[in-house]
């Protein structure tokens, strides 16, 4: 039985791809029928995920791999496959369970919509996508779904292709993200030809055998640790992949602005899904970057330097998209960070309750938005807690939970990674709670400016159907119970940390209440919650107190205000430097070479000269190229006739 | 009995049945739905001998010529000689693909001159089915420049309003292209001792020449092939034959008329002279890299649809130059991959341009915008066509791109060629090409948001969105797009014993 689960597991992906091709070749007329084969495929997906998780948790030693050739050319062979593992496992029920919710709200969402049937063929394929990554075996599988999430993800932030912002979002995204695809392929490519000799027999750069590969490079001098081709230049560009996707700084610029696309897509991808692939990416190159402690501190730093400067581009934001979006990015540069620090479990877990709560939140605002009659500036809203209990209620759990109050999914994971930045960086330590005091802040500034006080647009705000409220209080659930897993209170100890793991796991020995109570006191346990009283009480005084302390920052600060609230200008440095600097350049270079040198002067001026001389011997009226193509051809013959007889 | 008379003859059957078509339309009343069908019939004859030719007898890993016919011409050194092998099959194939889909696509063009069009279309395809079929090198060149006449009258006579200028440029260039052939071709002939054109003779002859004189030839050859291909810094005819052209004839021309400049370089430059490819191998990767950046950022700048997909044409190409120029087997049979998946994407995308000028009348992309309103099919297409070309995993130009990289990455000729920087010349080539990822994704993202988002421009809302005959002829283009991306080994296996040979024999000259 537990055999027939695991092998039959590729049907989870191939069913959401069966769905999307049948939807758009043949269903696309039918509303009902592209929600039903959807959902229906990824419903079962989740059933099937969740038995592959039962399997695998319960005996973690049981991976299943399997492989066939992709393409050959000489010794050089790719293969794509299916490998189930653990953290395969973990992953796989995250998406498909994620999905499913999202795919159920976006009937109440999208239900509108005269694209419909599409929006679902192209959740589907996502769907597909994202689990095929999910199950990639080896680094070159993943970079084969890798493009293919990518390519979902600008077909649906392009979705609502009309609305200019949102054709310049998609062109955005994929673009950035090719820039770090680019890098990964450079990477996969330095690596792959670092260790050729290693993968003769084996399944190419596959996950399983990567730490063998790297151990037989650097022992063999194929490949030194530090170098111009050395395993932290690899890595370093294989983490551009992931800095692209998990929009990490300086990558980051896409993400905000694929808010333009459908909210269920923000949800689905741009926070549950997609941009937590390059974390995973990370994870399961896990090998190459623990090989170059340099590696490893570029990536803590990056993740580092992405939440806080995200969450201080949050605190001032009045799309309330916009705002979860850069919390996004925050909450991915903690995952990035705990894995630079060495904290793998302590960073996928943060990446599993992130899932649920950060897509409960975009629901959340999606049910807002549609409730406000697509209102989704947070000055206009205020006071929806009494129009929209549901909403608030499910809103309010999230927020509690991406703040870190006790107990909640957040403050589990979150804990876990700056414990460990403690013991590895008092830097990054600091730099981690002053984030979850800014997260603390800018979520509860946006609760209250959406739920609490008196309502201060012009649209009449209602509650969102059912098929909207329900996937948000099923979220809801998670959110608040699934941080449980990796916490001390469980019998045991810690079952997320037992259960996925790199390399060597050290079990806590101390659970219960009475662990939990000690831990909480020492001070890496206990500033990260200061920093969540302070958050929200600074929060409280602003929003609901009204403490003019925005009036003052505003005036006296404005510089600080503005680099905020202007995103750090990084946009407008962007976008400065390629229309200044690199399309002249282009347009110089073109014109230059094409138009001035090859065709100005050496075309149109032969030509030039064979008219002169066409003219010359009053040949005008045949047509001048003709002989000129003539004589070329003539002289050409002649000059070799002459070298052959020459010769003999 | 019939079968084996076929079996026996049927490399000239396939260059006899466009010949007999040509003849026969030519025949035909003048009437465009007649000489259409009747064409097609033909089209879908060659197409069907093709697929026989490949199923029945052909074995792709015999690596000799196969189905080889040789009948006197001129006395015993002039002969037609025909034979086939993987890299030659599979550029056939891909010939017999585009004609059938190009004459459902020529519907709109040949209303005028119906007969006449048709008749060179043929034509046209006898002589590039003959380039890829003939083994005898003087056959080879006669066929090569025989080419210019149909494409020149179907420039010339369907073009746009420059066609004049378009077409004598194609012309030129082409001819100055053959004459560079043909001193190659007398000069190999006279310098080898073979008394012979037959191919297979001549490359196993060339090493007695001296290595000034196999130089030289290598040059002329080579000059002529990257004119073809086209190459920097001789592509400067094909944007504006391309935007001359009309359609059918681009598609054709970018289909199909660049793959004889690769293929020669394959068959001739490396089949011929493996030790000079191996000496300029590196000045080639860095013409292609040339190429790849180059015409990525021409394509960048242009406001004309047509002209985008011409210097996307030169920047896909630049990575066969690399392919071959790294001498591995990744590379060889990359180069092969590429061209064929090439010739199937900017078919497909200059059909979608075309269905958009068809109805508009204007190629700049500035006339255009939110088209998604008034066309969505021709939308998904482009997007379709658009991630082939920005070789998106899954479709067919990403395994040829994969495996070019990886060959020059890899290339252990390159080592030849140290930097300071560690890496060897071609590794840098490599690295710098690499930024065409980002460049072709950047011109063609770039295209669809211009045209196709944003808000529509109402100038065109009276347009009608694709007719079923362009549906067909771009879903079989992308179909087989989609099939060789997502399973490339079912074409990678006709030709890779060939090129793994090809590979083999330069190398064994080089141990030498």
């Amino acid at each position: 039985m537990a055999d027939l689960i695991l092998k039959t597991s590729w049907l989870i992906a191939a069913l959401p791809l069966l769905s999307a091709l049948l939807i758009m070749f043949f269903f696309h007329y039918s509303r009902k029928l592209s929600a039903f084969l959807s959902i229906g495929a990824i419903g079962y997906g989740l059933a099937h995920s969740l038995l592959v998780l039962t399997v695998s948790y319960l005996n973690p030693e049981r991976t299943l791999e399997l492989n066939v050739p992709w393409i050959t050319a000489g010794t050089f062979k790719l293969f794509v496959g299916y490998l189930v593992d653990p953290l395969c496992s973990m992953m796989l029920v995250v998406v498909c369970a994620v999905s499913f919710f999202v795919q159920i709200y976006t009937h109440g969402y999208m239900k509108e919509d005269p694209n419909y049937s599409k929006f679902y063929s192209y959740l589907s394929l996502f769907t597909f996508s994202m689990l095929g990554l999910v199950f990639s075996t080896n680094l070159f599988q993943s970079y084969i779904f890798w493009e293919l999430v990518g390519v979902c993800s600008y077909l649906l932030i392009g979705f609502w292709w009309y609305k200019q912002p949102a054709a310049n979002a998609c062109t955005k995204a994929f673009l950035v993200n090719r820039i770090g695809d680019a890098g990964l392929l450079i990477g996969l490519l330095m690596l792959f030809f670092s260790t050729q000799s290693f993968w003769q027999d084996k399944v190419t750069l596959s996950f399983g055998e990567l730490k063998n590969a790297l151990d037989w490079a650097i022992s063999s001098n194929a490949l030194p640790i530090i170098g111009v081709i050395s395993v932290t230049t690899i890595a370093l560009f294989v983490l551009m992949g992931p800095m692209a996707k998990s929009a990490q700084f300086p990558l980051h610029v896409w993400l905000p602005d694929a808010m333009e696309g459908p909210t269920p897509i923000s949800a689905l991808i741009h926070a549950a899904t997609m941009v937590a692939a390059g974390v995973y990416l990370i994870a399961r190159a896990y090998p190459l970057y623990l090989a170059s402690p340099m590696a490893m501190h570029t990536v803590a730093w990056i993740g580092g330097i992405t939440a806080i400067f995200s969450a201080s581009i949050a605190l001032s934001q009045y799309d309330i998209k916009r705002t979860l979006a850069y919390s996004t990015c925050s909450q991915l540069g903690y995952m990035v960070m705990a894995l630079g620090l060495g904290a793998y479990s302590a960073g996928l877990f943060h990446l599993m309750t992130h899932a649920f709560f950060k897509a409960m939140l975009f629901l959340c605002s999606g049910s807002v938005i549609v409730g406000c009659h697509h209102e989704q500036d947070m000055r206009h809203m205020g006071g929806l807690k009494k129009f929209m209990p549901i909403t608030s209620r499910t809103c309010l759990i999230g927020v509690l939970a991406i703040s870190g109050f006790p107990l909640l999914s957040g403050f589990w994971s979150k804990d876990m990674i700056l414990a460990s930045a403690w013991e590895h960086s008092k830097i990054l330590f600091v730099v981690g709670s002053l984030t979850a005091m800014l997260t603390a802040f800018y979520m509860f500034r946006l609760y209250f400016m959406t739920f609490s006080g008196e309502y201060k647009g012009h649209a009449h705000p209602h509650e969102s159907s059912p098929s909207i409220t329900t996937p948000l209080v099923c979220l809801a659930i998670p959110s608040i119970f699934i941080g449980l897993i990796g916490s001390p209170l469980m019998p045991g100890g810690d079952k997320f940390s037992s259960f996925i793991h790199y390399g060597e796991h050290h079990m806590h020995h101390e659970w219960g209440v009475s662990a939990f109570v000690h831990e909480f006191l020492t001070p890496q346990g206990f500033i990260p919650f200061l920093a969540f009283v302070f958050g929200t009480f600074f929060a409280w005084l602003i929003y609901r107190k009204g403490v003019s302390v925005n009036e003052y920052i505003k005036k006296n600060l404005s510089f600080i205000y503005k680099l905020s609230f202007n995103k750090w200008y990084i946009d407008e440095v962007y976008f400065w430097i390629l229309n200044n600097m690199i399309m002249p350049v282009y347009k110089t270079l073109w014109a230059a070479c094409d138009k001035l040198l090859i065709d100005g002067f050496f075309v149109n001026g032969s030509a030039l000269v064979s008219s002169i001389i066409g003219n010359r011997l009053r040949y005008i009226e045949t047509g001048r190229a003709q002989l000129y193509a003539l004589v070329i051809f003539g002289s050409v013959l002649v000059s070799v006739l002459y070298f052959v007889f020459k010769m003999r | 009995m019939l079968t084996e008379f076929f079996l026996n003859h049927a490399l000239s059957i396939i260059l006899i049945v466009p010949l007999i078509a040509a003849l026969i339309i030519a025949l035909l009343p003048d009437k465009e739905s007649i000489c259409r069908i009747v064409a097609l019939v033909f089209s879908l004859d060659i197409l069907l001998d093709v697929l026989v030719i490949i199923v029945s007898k052909f074995d792709p890993h015999l690596t000799a010529l196969q189905y080889v016919e040789s009948y006197r011409w001129f006395g015993d050194t002039i002969r037609i000689k025909l034979g086939t092998d993987g890299l030659s099959i599979s550029m056939v194939l891909l010939m017999a693909i585009l004609l059938p889909v190009v004459i459902i696509a020529s519907e709109p063009i040949a209303k005028d001159k119906p007969k006449f069009y048709y008749s060179m279309l043929m034509l046209l395809a006898a002589s590039v089915l003959g380039v890829f079929v003939a083994q005898d090198l003087f056959l080879f060149f006669l066929l090569w420049e025989l080419e210019l006449v149909p494409m020149y009258f179907l420039i010339a006579v369907w073009g746009g309003a420059n066609r004049n200028y378009a077409s004598i440029k194609f012309l030129i260039y082409t001819f100055i292209a053959g004459a560079f052939m043909f001193a190659g071709v007398l000069f190999l002939f006279f310098n080898s001792g073979a008394n012979t054109f037959d191919m297979e003779v001549l490359a196993s002859s060339t090493k007695n020449m001296s290595s000034g004189i196999q130089l030289l030839c290598f040059l002329l050859f080579f000059i002529c092939f990257i004119i073809k291909l086209p190459s920097f810094p001789f592509h400067t005819w094909l944007p504006d034959a391309h935007v001359e052209a009309p359609t059918p004839v681009s598609m054709l021309l970018a289909g199909i008329l660049l793959k004889m400049g690769g293929y020669g370089i394959y068959r001739i430059c490396a089949g011929f002279f493996p030790e000079v490819l191996a000496k300029v191998g590196i000045f080639i990767a860095l013409l292609a890299a040339v190429n790849i950046i180059g015409a990525a950022i021409a394509c960048l700048v242009q406001d004309d649809m047509k002209r985008v997909i011409a210097y996307s044409s030169v920047s896909h190409m630049g990575f066969v130059l690399l392919g071959v120029a790294s001498l591995t087997s990744a590379g060889f049979s990359g180069g092969i991959f590429q061209m064929f998946s090439h010739g199937l994407i900017s078919a497909a995308l200059f059909m979608l341009v075309g269905t958009l000028y068809e109805r508009t009348h204007t190629r700049l992309i500035s006339d255009y915008g939110g088209m998604t309103k008034y066309m969505p099919k021709c939308f998904y297409l482009f997007i379709l066509a658009s991630m082939a070309n920005l070789a998106l995993p899954a479709l067919s130009g990403f395994v040829g791109e994969s495996l070019i990289f990886y060959g020059a990455f890899s290339s252990e000729f390159f080592n030849n060629f140290p930097t300071r920087f560690h890496f060897n010349f071609g590794q840098i080539c490599v690295l710098f090409s690499s930024l065409g990822v980002v460049l072709t994704a950047g011109y063609m993202l770039w295209l669809l948001q211009r045209v196709f988002m944003g808000k529509e421009n109402t100038k065109w809302s009276g347009l009608s969105d694709l007719r079923m005959s362009e549906v067909v002829v771009l879903g079989t283009l992308l179909a087989l797009v989609v099939l060789y991306g997502v399973y490339p080994v079912s074409l990678s296996n006709l030709y890779e014993p060939s090129s793994t040979a090809l590979l083999n024999f330069v190398s064994s000259n080089l141990s030498n």
